[in-house]
């Protein structure tokens, strides 16, 4: 275990990058509470999500989600962007697990014989339900469609004579 | 509906100017005088330290705890303090 003490705050940056930890700037009076954290974090045994991508923010809160989520749904959605994000994650387990197997060693086993079984075929259909819609899609039309037919009765009901002429 | 004490609502109520750091709810005199030690004998050093914690809560609960000695009450306290406080002015 390298001392975190002689790490730039470059290097402190990052490795809390890696750990998903959200934090600010590494500078004096923040440096020895960070480098508790990832203390923390690396005790833990958390896996290490390294990423170059710099939108790494939003990717990670769908990592996290899919991580607590049953994890078949991540071998489905191969094609997305942010899951294929997820799929590189495998890969790179593969060099952690030596350090630190045990709490994710379920769910990369699960993944790796999903991956093996299911190459690219998966469908895009999984993920769609998971659009957060308060009221269902179909909701919203039906009543749309109520609102127009209901206009159309009060409009009908209420010009008699003269506008069906004009229709006609 | 909030129990804030008069010391929380003194200070979530105005700008905090050059006030103590004892004038932030939750800091008292013993735990004022660690923070001090330290350099940060100012409220508005503590709110720069806050800020530099990107208004985390929980980050800035736990440096709390660290830098002062603080309880998780006291700490809770003044970091709700702080953020109503930016709420208002920041």
């Amino acid at each position: 275990m390298s001392s975190l003490r002689s790490k730039s705050a470059q290097d402190i940056s990052d490795l809390l990058d890696e750990y998903g930890i959200k934090h600010g700037p590494v500078v004096d009076s923040t440096r020895s509470l960070y480098e508790r954290k990832l203390k923390e974090a690396m005790a833990k045994g958390k896996p290490s999500k390294p990423s170059s991508d710099k939108t790494y923010y939003r990717e990670e809160e769908e990592v996290t989600y899919e991580y607590r989520t049953p994890v078949r749904s991540e071998g489905a959605g191969d094609r997305q962007s942010y899951s294929s994000y997820s799929r590189s994650k495998p890969e790179y387990r593969g060099q952690n697990s030596v350090d630190e197997p045990y709490m994710y060693d379920t769910p990369s086993t699960y993944r790796n014989s999903f991956m093996n079984s299911t190459p690219m075929k998966s469908p895009d259909a999984p993920k769609t339900p998971k659009s957060s819609r308060l009221i269902p899609l179909w909701v919203q039309f039906a009543f749309f469609l109520a609102v127009a037919v209901f206009l159309y009765l009060v409009f009908s009901s209420m010009e008699t004579n003269e506008s069906l002429k004009g229709i006609e | 509906m909030s129990t804030t004490t008069q010391k929380h609502r003194d200070f979530v109520g105005e700008p905090m100017g050059d006030k103590s750091v004892t004038a932030l709810s939750g800091i008292g005199e013993i735990l004022g005088e660690k923070l001090a030690q330290q350099g940060f004998d100012k409220a508005y050093v503590v709110l720069g330290q806050f800020l530099l914690l990107k208004k985390d809560s929980e980050m800035f609960t736990e440096w709390l705890k660290d830098a002062s000695g603080a309880n998780s009450r006291q700490a809770g306290v003044c970091t709700q303090c702080l953020r109503e406080w930016c709420d208002a002015f920041l």
